[in-house]
């Protein structure tokens, strides 16, 4: 069996998933669920399975709660990270920001408040998986290359971003998010039109995930070569990449 | 520090003042009797001495070897000595003064004396007879005793002459000095300990909560190595008592989550075989299970806030972009309604907290307005800074269009579960969102006030202190002011 699919351009038979959550009753339901959408669900019940399953390279996405009896999911996600770049959707408890603003800082790809509504868990997992298979299509697609923004390049083939030479870790949608800004630098991209363009999602009021990563990317790339915020909020609009010394991005 | 500062300068003080004190005790239970009896019998026989000397000196080597010796030990301040011949004549032409002259006369008409004191004046007349039969009369005119000459400065002032010289000033600024370097290593022994403990709670307070007083100040075994036992002791507990609180406070979100995340996928479950007729009883059960979720969601905050346990996030924000970060959501859900959102008023409002417990705060707020607000009008959201008794605030006017509330009824909006009101705009309401709300605030060290406003409408009035640099707020879970202090504490708007 093979990790992810070849082709997501075609809607495969099943995809795997692969759900890491303690309680045993809520994994059967989901699995009675998703299956009818296309989902094949194996459930683990401990972080330690969880990590070793989604090692296996058999899943496509990894459903992660947070509470798990053995490990805390953050752990379960780190060490995830620290070997694979697999889509991975936290479920958080409902009204703790802490947990979810953690998440997305260390590199899940969505987050889902629990108690979730199924329809929304399908919706976010679906967002995942194309996004994830438009960053495997680009190879294709798109001419692989840099985008250079004065002192920032990425590259769009190997997803790897320098500052100064310096290569800077980053969350897939971190990478995303950054491409969008970059692509656009010099002009506000409006908030809701990154939630569709990078999270995949349709923009909802109150959903705070799309500025937490951006002041995670802002932290990791550090201030400007002018000692100012890369990334700007506007007021009501969205968020701007400022240009320093490039009059707009450039591509190789 | 300061104590420190404070106990060395007392310890140091008491040293001195005891010191000042026992010369002034030395002074007064040495009689001016016993101490004239004392200068005479030290003096007395020297001077004897010293008259032979000199009669001899003048005989031998003439006058002016004599005034080069008895300016010698003239050099002493303060003494004098005069010569006189047998015609009463001073010897280098001196005047000498009453008192001299007195004891002089006195010392002529008492024949079979070699010797006159005055111990009032300190003057002592000699009478001697050099080799060659001469007589003469030496008188030595000693100062006025002074405090300095008392026994316990004897240590300080070699000489008798009693003014203070170099030396004398060198060894009070030794023991000044000494009994200072002491009065600081203990002031430090002392003070030390107590700052350790302050930093230990203050580590605490901000829930730093394994910090413990280490060995340094439990081995020095007095009432100090007791507090910090006690204090670690006190610490170990709400260490304990913290934990079990959060480890509850998570065990409680599971343990309610759990179940409706089943009931959750169970509902989509059914809605996927569902018969017409069935739909809207499911829509009814998802729509009571958000409610149970909000709830629950807000219970745990509620709790969250009252034992200030799991506010960790504590920093500094701008309270004005945040507010305009809510106004804009609510404005997407004002939009359908042909309503808006405008904030106006002060920008760059720094205020430390917890950002995210304050959005949700003010979201409750914004949101409500948004949702009594009439179709049409827009909510009014207004930044001010204001200076107020506990120093500079910021406060946050929230006001919508819409129908107000009875008066008798507002100040009870903020409390828990409070089923006065009971509309259609309010149906999706838990009755804790403005009990939240307060708290939040209070915890913050602000206040949430709300009134109907003048010209219809109802305005909520939230007010934070303002970040001041190098204050440190703390989280303020222990004050719970009664409702009652904020009656009609604002004036509608």
């Amino acid at each position: 069996m093979t990790g992810y699919p070849s082709d997501t351009s075609e809607m495969p038979a099943t995809r795997h998933l692969l759900v890491v959550d303690d309680d045993t009753e809520l994994c059967q339901l989901l699995s009675e669920y998703l299956l009818p959408e296309g989902y094949d669900v194996e459930s683990v019940h401990t972080g330690t399975e969880g990590v070793e399953r989604a090692l296996s390279g058999e899943h496509a996405l990894v459903v992660l709660d947070v509470m798990l009896p053995d490990v805390r999911g953050f752990e379960v996600l780190r060490q995830l990270r620290a070997r694979t770049r697999m889509p991975v959707l936290m479920l958080t408890a409902r009204g703790n920001e802490q947990d979810r603003i953690l998440g997305l800082e260390m590199g899940a790809d969505d987050y889902l408040a629990k108690p979730f509504n199924p329809r929304e868990l399908c919706a976010r997992i679906e967002a995942i998986l194309r996004r994830s298979g438009v960053e495997r299509g680009a190879l294709d697609v798109r001419v692989p290359g840099d985008l250079i923004v004065d002192d920032v390049s990425i590259n769009k083939a190997s997803r790897i971003v320098r500052r100064r030479g310096e290569t800077i870790e980053l969350t897939t949608v971190e990478f995303d998010l950054l491409e969008a800004l970059l692509r656009n630098a010099g002009s506000a991209i409006a908030r809701d039109e990154l939630v569709r363009t990078v999270l995949n999602r349709p923009f909802s009021p109150f959903d705070r995930s799309i500025d937490t990563h951006v002041s995670n990317l802002r932290r990791k790339l550090g201030p400007g070569p002018d000692g100012l915020d890369r990334i700007k909020s506007l007021r009501g609009v969205g968020y701007q990449y400022t240009l320093r010394q490039s009059s707009g991005a450039l591509e190789k | 520090m300061r104590l420190h500062i404070k106990v060395f300068l007392w310890f140091w003080l008491g040293v001195l003042v005891v010191s000042g004190t026992l010369i002034g005790l030395t002074e007064l239970t040495h009689s001016r009797a016993q101490d004239d009896r004392l200068w005479q019998e030290k003096y007395g026989p020297r001077v004897d001495l010293w008259a032979r000397q000199e009669t001899h000196i003048l005989r031998t080597k003439g006058s002016v070897a004599l005034e080069e010796y008895v300016g010698s030990f003239q050099a002493d301040p303060g003494v004098l000595n005069y010569m006189f011949d047998a015609n009463g004549h001073e010897v280098f032409d001196r005047e000498a003064p009453q008192p001299v002259l007195a004891t002089v006369n006195a010392l002529a008409q008492s024949s079979g004396w070699t010797q006159r004191v005055d111990p009032v004046e300190r003057i002592i007349a000699e009478r001697a007879i050099d080799a060659n039969g001469t007589p003469y009369v030496v008188v030595v005119d000693f100062p006025e005793p002074s405090v300095l000459t008392r026994p316990v400065f004897e240590l300080l002032s070699a000489d008798f002459s009693g003014r203070p010289t170099r030396a004398s000033a060198v060894r009070l600024a030794a023991v000044v000095g000494v009994a200072g370097l002491f009065c600081f290593v203990l002031a430090r022994h002392i003070a030390a300990p107590i700052d350790r403990l302050r930093s230990a709670t203050k580590k605490i307070a901000r829930e730093q909560l394994e910090t413990r007083i280490d060995r340094d100040v439990l081995n020095r075994g007095d009432e100090l190595a007791d507090l910090g036992r006690d204090f670690n002791g006190m610490a170990d507990r709400i260490e304990t008592l913290v934990t079990a609180q959060r480890q509850l406070l998570a065990d409680v979100s599971h343990a309610l989550r759990s179940p409706l995340a089943r009931l959750n996928v169970a509902l989509g479950l059914a809605r996927r075989h569902s018969v017409p007729g069935v739909v809207e009883h499911l829509d009814r059960i998802e729509l009571e299970t958000e409610r149970l979720n909000t709830l629950i969601g807000q219970l745990l905050t509620m709790a969250r806030v009252d034992s200030g346990v799991g506010l960790e996030r504590w920093g500094v924000f701008d309270i004005a972009a945040l507010v305009e970060e809510v106004a804009t959501d609510a404005e997407y859900e004002a939009r359908p309604r042909g309503c808006a959102v405008a904030v106006a008023g002060d920008r760059n409002c720094l205020v430390s907290g917890s950002a995210d417990l304050v959005r949700g705060a003010v979201e409750n707020v914004v949101r409500n307005a948004v949702r009594h607000t009439a179709d049409g009008t827009s909510v009014e959201i207004s930044l001010e800074r204001r200076v107020a008794a506990s120093g500079p605030a910021v406060v946050i006017c929230v006001r919508d269009r819409g129908p107000g509330v009875p008066d008798k009824i507002v100040q009870r909006l903020f409390v828990p579960f409070y089923r006065g009101l009971q509309t259609d705009n309010n149906q999706n309401g838990t009755g804790l969102g403005l009990a939240i709300t307060r708290r939040v605030f209070e915890v913050h060290g602000g206040t949430a006030t709300a009134a109907n406003a003048d010209g219809g409408g109802f305005v909520v009035a939230l007010e934070l202190p303002l970040y001041v640099e190098g204050g440190t707020r703390q989280p303020q879970a222990a004050t719970r002011p009664t409702t009652e202090e904020h009656g009609n504490a604002i004036t509608a708007a």
